[in-house]
């Protein structure tokens, strides 16, 4: 009896100290949670291959790759066509053959702003302060009544990413973006699930992501997540010649 | 040592408070309002009528204009872009009622919000003190005045953002001690009350700070109150003491100097009293005052308040003071002063004479924004929402994107889709559409009656006609297709004087009976031939507690008899489903009735409830679906000052009563319901929004799916056919839970488990339909239910690692389709599109959009699985046709099969051109290996124009980013399968023969290709051994196939 008393009081003064976690602390968990920094910066390149879900039965083949430390590349395929969105920390491009046009398109000012994001290859959170975001820690929240870690980032953009801690696993299960477009907001939510392992770093291999309070939300699954892989710049500069897709056409 | 075991106890006491609280819990699993509320609700609103708006604030900041709509009940609205769009920024806090709202003028991100209206009709909702924000609304923080229940106004020190005044009106039902006018000077953190009324019934009604000079303040102090049968503005009346006074302070509030006795003002007693100091001229001050006639009237001072003139006292000024006293002056001219009313009015030479400024507003308007760039430029709120005029006030724009509604009651049709009906408070009695192609825009909502609207139904006996009432038992039959609208209302027999009806008198239909209808005034009045003769079935049902009848004299000062303070009437009566002769009838006055008998003889029964207080207002009433004892009453004391809901069953015809209260609800009750199929499943509206138990009541759990709102509730009713759960929220519109049988399968076993399907009913495959137009981006559209099958499960614990697999197949066992798995703890709602996967189409010039989606299954039982960890759990989904569907299962099955055969015909073409394709590439790497003036390279380079020949007779090829209208075999073909798949009736003769055509039509270009391979390839293949270099050999149909790509 007095052992397991012990033992919840343990729990009790745990909690706690739980609840006085900084920003930083829960980032630092956060990191050692999906495998630790040095795994994490082991990986150099990344590719995810899988579905887009769209509603309504719309389903579409997704590629995406990523190369340290700010090479993105996003190929979105039907009908045996391929629309591609890159960046290479420089320029940002698209060939978008849907409507009858494959030339090789610069993007517009939020286009770009959305690569530029997803090029950031350990996302926001880590190594934070060189990037110039800053982070806040907001408190406990739920998130579908679980109880989650808030963590406020602003981009150095002034977009705000907020990002909602498992409290035991400290895997984020949920982000609202709230970015900013000529001024106008846009409030969009994402939800994480399926983490697995690849390499020894967890990855979500499903995200649901749409407009706050709107029913209709986008799926991606995941099929095969490759890490360490030969992505050269060829796949990521702004060609003069659409190049060739990742995926079968 | 002592603190030792000091913090020993604490750490014991913790412990014994988590015991306790897990002790509810069942078996370890957390049942809470996360476990139900994976049923997302969706608003359909609507913003047709929109609904009261209370207070508004505005800023200008480069060329955009920041709008902060407060609604009367339904939270804070912001908009960026002036009022193009909105979004509900108060969601999440506890109240939605909001009295005032304020930019601070140094920095526009600090918003203050003082939370209960102050508009103290008899329907006002309550607030719970100050709340900041300091990220433009994105966050709040309750500051404190916690008990104030109402602030009219918050003003921010123009020179000093952590000085901030607010004037707390405070509790309207009863007496209480936090109101009056109270200040910060850290922001918030702290406040100290520098204004106190004379009396427990004194606050502050309105308050005004001098621009230039912020240690000035002006402020009306009202004392008022408001019981179930009357209402006083100032004292009793228009004679009597009252505590309202006007006061001024010239030192940030330190002291005070009382202006009542000041040259020019009137002599007292005085009610309501509006003021305000011209912000471009602070030593032009006017004062609206209640008093009794002819001392009521605007009141200028071109001093500060010194001497006074009385400058207007036409009707439009005078009106319904206690609704009304609100000033706004333009902030660049002192003479420019508008004033709310039923229509707001506005001066331009300095208060003397006054014209109508409200065009075509919906009218009793209750604030305005000028904007101090251009004065021209108004945001006007009124009962009907938020208004835009651009020419001074001359006309103006309707806000359509305020979904801010406030419903009483709610009822349905069964019609396909079924419709919903509901009165609302000062904006009509409306029928509008459960779900529309394109989404419920504000057109598909329809105004059937007029005034304040409250109960409403479709006549049951003759669907062409609706049952709508106004205030006080107004009641009318209405033509819905002419609108034609027939008083019905019961009368006063001979000398009877006045049949006493509620202002929200209820009107119920029979279960039993088609056609037969009941209506309560003191008696209770049922109807069998649609109101042409009506029988009094009950004698007076209430106390007729003739003290309860002074209607007359509510008011105060200035009479106001609006029938909203009418008592002594019946407010909820209830037939039993069992027994038509059974019926219940509970009083405004605290009686609850019983006849069993159809009227003959009557039983108050109200004094077996143990424990609750007297006078009681029955606020609903829900006979049992099961058992014809069983009556489940919500009762109603907030009239009272006591908001805590009462909520009793009895299962004995009212002898005794078990107290179903939910220790955590929070809110004054309006309705309880049963729910028809599963007796344990009950929901409970109250002031403060939705709750549910799935245990017959001894445990509740608040509703808050789908971003529903801590919004009032006061009606739900179930659609028996649809299973939804239709919400009639008075702030926030109507809102629909699609489905609610998951919560009847949601069984205490079932909560143990680690995962399970739950029930749900049989899909129907909605017609595919698109309507509506576009409507611009100020718009509210409301939801409509999803038109994919639903499938719904329930998790103990979230899911976040490892694969949640959720897999459909058919009734052979063929896997149909893989769908991605919600995450949630409790329920979760998933999808299925009900379509097999998009055909196979090769690509061309542009997409062809018309084969972007797969057809729909067959209607049928298909087998949905998940696959969780290393359990497997499995349910069986039935598919419907769309009821409405006129085609038979063969012509479906023919639309079906045609569809699988254009598929094939796309996925053959897909094939061909891929089949082109390859020998094009290889023709094209060979090339690559000889000089350019090869004769070899000349051959292949022909033999490559000649098979792009043949691919340009299948796809089309021209691009460019154009409307090239070109059309070949792939596109023709996918605009067939487009309109084959989104019919789903039997496809028409010409389209059967067309797709044979077209089949033909590619079969001919392969037969041209194949000739062309046993000839010219042939040909360049021997060739091309001679050169040593590989023979080309087309793509094989297996090869294809064996690729994964087709």
């Amino acid at each position: 009896m007095r052992k397991t008393l012990f033992g919840i009081c343990i729990v009790l003064f745990l909690t706690m100290s739980v609840s006085a976690q900084t920003a930083d602390e829960i980032i630092a968990k956060y990191v050692k949670a999906i495998g630790g920094i040095d795994k994490i910066k082991a990986v150099k390149t990344i590719r995810k291959t899988g579905k887009f879900l769209g509603g309504g039965g719309f389903e579409a083949k997704i590629v995406e790759e990523n190369r340290r430390a700010s090479f993105i590349r996003q190929e979105f395929a039907l009908q045996g066509m391929v629309q591609i969105v890159a960046f290479d920390g420089k320029n940002g491009w698209k060939i978008d053959p849907f409507g009858g046009k494959k030339d090789v398109e610069s993007l517009s000012e939020e286009e770009l702003k959305g690569v530029v994001e997803g090029a950031d290859f350990d996302g926001p959170l880590i190594d934070y302060k060189e990037k110039g975001n800053k982070i806040e820690y907001s408190g406990i929240d739920q998130v579908d009544g679980d109880d989650a870690y808030k963590i406020k980032v602003t981009l150095k953009n002034r977009d705000v990413r907020t990002f909602y801690f498992d409290t035991d696993y400290y895997v984020p299960i949920k982000l609202d973006s709230k970015t900013f477009v000529r001024g106008q907001e846009f409030d969009s939510e994402t939800i994480f699930g399926d983490y697995k392992q690849v390499e020894g770093v967890y990855y979500a291999f499903s995200t649901e992501t749409g407009a706050k309070g709107s029913p209709g939300k986008a799926q991606i699954i995941y099929e095969k997540i490759e890490v360490n892989l030969n992505l050269d710049d060829t796949r990521f500069n702004k060609p003069s010649e659409p190049v060739k897709a990742a995926m079968p056409k | 040592m002592r603190l030792k075991i000091k913090l020993f106890s604490a750490v014991i006491s913790a412990l014994i408070l988590t015991f306790t609280a897990s002790a509810q819990e069942l078996q370890g699993v957390k049942i809470d309002s996360d476990t139900i509320s994976g049923l997302g609700a969706r608003n359909i609103g609507s913003a047709a009528m929109s609904g009261r708006i209370s207070a508004l604030d505005a800023v200008q900041e480069g060329n955009r204009i920041t709008v902060y709509a407060a609604a009367a009940s339904g939270g804070v609205w912001k908009s960026l872009n002036g009022g193009t769009t909105f979004k509900p920024v108060f969601d999440k806090q506890p109240v939605q009622s909001i009295g005032a709202i304020t930019i601070d003028p140094k920095d526009p991100k600090v918003i203050w919000v003082g939370t209960g209206e102050t508009w103290m009709r008899n329907s006002v909702s309550v607030g719970d003190g100050v709340y900041k924000s300091i990220d433009g609304g994105e966050n709040w923080t309750n500051v404190g005045l916690k008990d104030s229940e109402r602030i009219a106004k918050i003003l921010v020190d123009p020179t000093d953002s952590n000085t901030v005044y607010t004037c707390a009106t405070g509790k309207l039902w009863s007496d209480g001690d936090e109101r009056g006018v109270y200040k910060t000077t850290d922001g918030g953190k702290n406040w100290t009350k520098i204004l106190k009324g004379a009396n427990a019934s004194t606050g502050c009604g309105m308050m005004s700070l001098d621009k230039k000079n912020p240690k000035n303040l002006y402020v009306g102090m009202w004392d008022f109150r408001r019981q179930g049968w009357t209402f006083r503005s100032g004292g009793e009346d228009a004679n009597s003491p009252s505590a309202s006074g006007l006061f001024k302070s010239t030192d940030g509030g330190v002291t005070w100097s009382d202006l009542g006795e000041t040259k020019g003002l009137p002599a007292k007693p005085w009610g309501r009293i509006a003021v305000t100091s011209a912000p471009s001229k602070p030593e032009v001050v006017y004062a609206f005052i209640e008093a009794e006639p002819p001392r009521n009237g605007l009141y200028r001072s071109d001093d500060g308040g010194q001497s006074w003139k009385l400058t207007d006292r036409g009707s439009a000024m005078i009106g319904r003071p206690f609704y009304f006293a609100h000033l706004v002056v333009d902030p660049k001219n002192e003479n420019r002063v508008f004033k709310m009313g039923f229509s707001m009015i506005m001066s331009t030479d300095g208060g003397q004479t006054f014209s109508n400024a409200s065009g075509g507003t919906h009218g009793d308007l209750h604030d305005v924004w000028i904007n101090p760039s251009n004065t021209d430029q108004l945001i006007a709120a009124d009962d009907g929402g938020v208004w835009y005029s651009y020419d001074g006030g001359n006309r103006w724009w309707k806000g359509d994107n305020l979904p801010v509604s406030q419903f009483y009651h709610v009822s349905a049709d069964n019609e396909m889709p079924y419709k919903v009906y509901g009165g609302l408070q000062d904006n009509s009695s409306w029928v509008g559409d459960s779900s529309y192609p394109g989404g419920i825009t504000n057109s598909r909502w329809e105004n059937m009656n007029g005034g304040d609207g409250f109960w409403m139904f479709a006549d049951p006996s003759d669907h062409d006609y609706i049952y709508a009432e106004s205030q006080g038992g107004y009641i009318n039959r209405i033509n819905r297709k002419t609108l034609e609208s027939r008083n019905i209302q019961p009368l006063p027999n001979y000398k009877e004087g006045k049949l006493r009806f509620n202002w929200s008198s209820p009107i119920h239909l029979s279960p039993n009976e088609k056609g037969t209808l009941y209506l309560g005034s003191q008696f209770l009045h049922r109807t069998r031939d649609h109101g042409q003769t009506w029988e009094r079935i009950s004698p007076d049902l209430t106390t007729n507690d003739p003290s309860k009848q002074k209607q007359e004299q509510s008011g105060g000062i200035n009479p106001d008899n609006s029938s909203a303070e009418t008592h002594c009437t019946i407010y909820a009566i209830a037939e039993s489903p069992k027994n038509v002769k059974t019926i219940w009838a509970g009083t405004d006055d605290g009686n609850l009735q019983i006849t069993r008998d159809g009227g003959k003889t009557w039983k108050n029964v109200v004094g077996n409830i143990q424990g609750l207080p007297k006078n009681a207002w029955v606020s609903s009433l829900e006979s049992g679906h099961f058992d014809e004892g069983t009556v489940y009453a919500t009762f109603d004391l907030h009239t009272f000052g006591d908001l805590k809901p009462y909520i009793y069953k009895t299962t004995d015809f009212g002898a005794t009563w078990t107290n179903l209260t939910g220790s955590t609800m929070r809110g004054y009750a309006h309705v309880v319901k049963e729910d028809s199929v599963n007796q344990d499943l009950l929901f409970v509206g109250t002031e403060f929004g939705l709750w549910i138990s799935l245990d017959g009541g001894r445990k509740w759990s608040q509703y808050k799916g789908g971003d529903f709102p801590n919004v009032a509730v006061r009606d739900v009713v179930i659609q028996p056919r649809e299973n939804d759960l239709i919400i009639a929220t008075h702030g926030r519109g109507i809102w629909i839970i699609d489905d609610i049988s998951p919560l009847r399968s949601l069984t205490a076993e079932t909560l143990t488990k680690e995962a399970a399907f739950l029930q749900a009913i049989p899909t129907q495959q909605r017609f595919p339909a698109s309507g509506g137009w576009v409507n611009g981006d100020a718009a509210f559209v409301g939801n409509n239910p999803s038109d994919e099958a639903v499938i719904t499960y329930y998790q103990k614990k979230r899911h976040i690692f490892g694969d949640l697999k959720i897999e459909v197949f058919d009734a052979t066992g063929k896997l149909i389709t893989k769908l991605p798995a919600g995450k949630r703890r409790g329920l979760n709602r998933i999808s299925w599109s009900m379509r097999l996967p998009q055909p196979k189409v090769p690509p061309a010039a542009s997409l062809a959009g018309a084969a972007t989606a797969g057809p729909r299954v067959l209607p049928g039982i298909y087998t949905v699985r998940m696959s969780k960890d290393k359990n497997v759990y499995e349910t069986k989904l039935q598919v419907l046709p769309d009821a409405r569907a006129k085609y038979t299962a063969e012509d479906r099955k023919a639309q079906f099969d045609l569809s699988l055969k254009l598929i094939d015909s796309l996925g053959d073409m897909t094939f061909a051109v891929e089949r082109l394709n390859s020998v094009k590439s290889n023709l094209s790497a060979r090339m690559s290996k000889l000089a350019a003036d090869d004769i070899l390279a000349k051959q292949l380079q022909t033999a490559s124009a000649q098979v792009d020949l043949l691919r340009m007779k299948i796809v089309a090829t021209k691009e460019g980013g154009m409307i090239t209208g070109e059309e070949r075999l792939r596109e023709e073909m996918a605009n067939l399968y487009g309109s084959v798949v989104f019919y789903e009736g039997r496809p028409s003769e010409t389209q059967t023969q067309r797709a044979d055509a077209l089949t033909n039509e590619v079969a001919d270009v392969m037969k041209d290709f194949d000739k062309w391979l046993a000839t010219e390839l042939k040909t360049i293949n021997s060739n091309l051994t001679k050169r040593k270099l590989e023979p080309i050999s087309p793509l094989t149909r297996e090869m294809w196939e064996k690729s994964g790509e087709q």
